[in-house]
């Protein structure tokens, strides 16, 4: 099947060209045919293809080069290095009010937008009703744009854009902007688009609406395609990318503070479905553990064991001391302890599992270790472990 | 495609109007009495100051002969004035939206020119009014002839549209230079005024043949045309090939500028 969108090996440059004398140098390299030398990369080396009925989310922090993508994408910018195919009708919305001039009204903006979108005059006026109806802003769309709220414009924009009919619609985060009815509208819009066979790019930070309408992404990571593929797979990295980077800045903190103590871990294991090395659950496995604590006084040190997301988020955690659990001991410094978590709740995710060392009286926490492992899998569900539940239905009136 | 891009340039073309002369009432006035003024202060300065006539034209009056060459060249001059400025002035635009942004620098001078033109023909009624000889059949070709002057205009606004983003100082620049060709060319005299060796320099300039031809046609009734005629519509379409060449060529680099 041929793509929608086909890009191959795209990079893109910004040249240089805040003071006068750099325009000119970049300008004279345009003269001689050659690409400006100076100059921020922004892009690099990215390929996708992009096929009808599977939408395609971009995700990525600040400054990763999304918009950049976006704009090559949609023929504003050209690539310095690449080629971009698109065999699709597209609109785009790439930034609220793209296109519209504020001194004009409303109705003369959606004019405007309507034949850069490629909708003819007579085509536009038996969508005029359906658009205003959309945007819903009443007589406003009689003012001037400049007296506009930005909800406002970003409603007369989508409005012009669901109505010119795109097979492919390219958004950057411009939902964000409109009120709660709005955006819901909106949602409802695009999954009824989608369900037309049509197709969608998008670029957001909710992970949750880039899972929720799209079905492969691409995680940029400063300007580099970091992964590409099933959607729950990359925002999953890209989620767990980010808490790890979260969490390492917290543990160089606490690092700084410094907590040696006396009693400290030897060995910390861990077993999920009785395997070691490389975790990889799904929810509903179990997890072994088994910590190993050296106690310089050969007194019984209290182990303390906690679940936590990658971000550091404590998920449970329980000392043995807690349980009145005796360790075995191995020999007169060193006591071992196990655990089994039995049909693990967590929602798919990477985690870490800490094992601490506490002098006898559980009072103070002498050491840690720390071993990573993921849930794998497809959930839509929210939050960290998944509650036990049932729907309670309407009665039913078919047995009775 | 085609068809999308005549209703975009419809679309700027009536916004252009409507924004630059159109705005109220007084903007369309306006665009008829400045000129006027201008014309009377010209006129004022050198029929009674200067006491200047033009040699072979006494039937027709200094003032029909400023008048006629005066609106085309405002025509001219404002057109590309503007149009320089429509891919910066558009920048929001130029980098949101993928559109033949050529459109922007022409629909500008074809907005001038249609104002400018519903101007001219308010002025010939005037000068007729006031006993000028206007030859009204000399319109059936100076309307082509100011197509095609709209057409050099387009040519001159492409480059200088394009050519400003990367250079932004040729908004400055590019005010004198026009001011100094309006006085480079014959439009406040005649070039039959100067000596023998300056009329051939002055014939280089291709808006000499413009106002010439358009006074032969509209105040003389003079409609032969010769081979040297042709030269200057081909300067204008090489000018306006070459031009859009130029802008095309650069304009994929446009959004890197702005």
């Amino acid at each position: 099947m041929e793509p929608l969108i086909r890009v191959n090996g795209v990079s893109k440059y910004y040249p240089r060209v805040h003071r006068p004398g750099e325009r000119l140098r970049a300008f004279a390299a345009l003269l001689a045919g050659r690409e400006p030398r100076e100059g921020a990369e922004v892009l690099h080396d990215v390929s996708l293809e992009i096929f009808r009925g599977q939408s395609f989310g971009i995700i990525g922090e600040n400054g990763a080069g999304k918009s950049t993508l976006l704009k090559i994408l949609t023929g504003v910018l050209t690539p310095s290095r690449g080629r971009v195919e698109v065999n699709a009708r597209v609109a785009a919305l790439l930034e609220l009010g793209a296109g519209f001039q504020p001194e004009f009204s409303g109705i003369d903006n959606v004019r405007m937008k309507a034949a850069l979108l490629g909708m003819g005059s007579r085509r536009l006026e038996r969508k005029m009703d359906e658009i205003l109806a959309f945007a819903d802003i009443g007589d406003y769309v009689y003012e001037p744009v400049k007296h506009y709220s930005s909800g406002m414009v970003v409603r007369l924009g989508f409005a012009v854009v669901a109505a010119s009919d795109p097979e492919l619609l390219i958004t950057d985060e411009v939902l964000a902007v409109g009120d709660e009815s709005f955006q819901k509208k909106c949602v409802r819009w695009i999954e009824s688009f989608l369900e037309q066979g049509n197709t969608l790019l998008m670029v957001s930070h909710s992970m949750y609406l880039v899972q929720k309408l799209c079905q492969r992404a691409l995680w940029l990571h400063q300007g580099k395609p970091q992964e590409i593929g099933d959607v729950f797979q990359v925002t999953q990295s890209y989620l767990a990318w980010h808490e790890e980077k979260n969490a390492s800045e917290r543990r160089h903190r606490r690092e700084q503070k410094g907590d040696s103590g006396l009693y400290r871990v030897s060995g910390f294991h861990l077993y999920g479905n009785g395997r070691e090395s490389d975790i990889t659950l799904e929810t509903g496995d179990s997890l072994d553990a088994e910590l190993t604590l050296h106690s310089p006084d050969g007194r019984t040190p209290v182990a303390l064991i906690g679940v936590m997301r990658a971000d550091g988020t404590p998920v449970y955690g329980v000392a043995s001391d807690f349980d009145k659990r005796i360790p075995e001991q191995v020999d007169d410094q060193t006591f071992r302890f196990r655990i089994r978590f039995d049909r693990l709740p967590l929602l798919p995710g990477v985690y870490s599992l800490r094992g601490h060392a506490m002098d006898p009286e559980g009072l103070r926490l002498c050491d840690t270790a720390e071993i990573r492992f993921s849930v794998a899998g497809e959930s839509r569900e929210m939050g960290m472990i998944r509650l036990p539940h049932r729907w309670i239905g309407p009665p039913d009136d078919g047995e009775s | 495609m085609q068809h999308l891009n005549r209703t975009v340039f419809r679309q700027l073309v009536s916004r252009a109007i409507r924004r630059d002369y159109l705005e109220n009432l007084t903007g369309f006035a306006w665009l008829v009495i400045q000129p006027l003024l201008l014309l009377a202060v010209y006129a004022f300065v050198f029929t009674t100051i200067f006491k200047a006539r033009i040699v072979g034209m006494d039937a027709v009056g200094f003032v029909p002969f400023l008048a006629v060459a005066f609106w085309p060249w405002t025509a001219f001059s404002e057109s590309i004035l503007r149009a320089s400025s429509a891919i910066t002035s558009n920048a929001a635009l130029v980098g949101k939206i993928a559109f033949p942004t050529e459109l922007l620098p022409i629909s500008t001078v074809a907005a001038t020119f249609l104002m400018h033109m519903a101007g001219y023909l308010a002025v010939l009624v005037v000068l007729q009014l006031f006993g000028a000889p206007v030859h009204w059949l000399g319109l059936a070709a100076a309307i082509p002839l100011l197509l095609l002057l709209s057409l050099f205009a387009c040519g001159l606004a492409l480059f200088a549209s394009a050519l400003q983003v990367f250079v932004r100082d040729l908004a400055q620049i590019l005010p004198p230079l026009m001011t100094f060709w309006f006085f480079t060319t014959p439009i406040l005299y005649s070039v039959d005024l100067l000596p023998a060796a300056w009329q051939g320099v002055m014939r280089l300039n291709p808006m000499t043949w413009y106002v010439g031809r358009l006074r032969d046609f509209l105040l003389l009734g003079e409609y032969q045309l010769g081979l040297s005629d042709l030269v200057v519509p081909l300067v204008t379409l090489v000018v306006f090939v070459l031009s859009m060449a130029f802008f095309r060529r650069f304009s994929t680099h446009f959004e890197d500028f702005l």
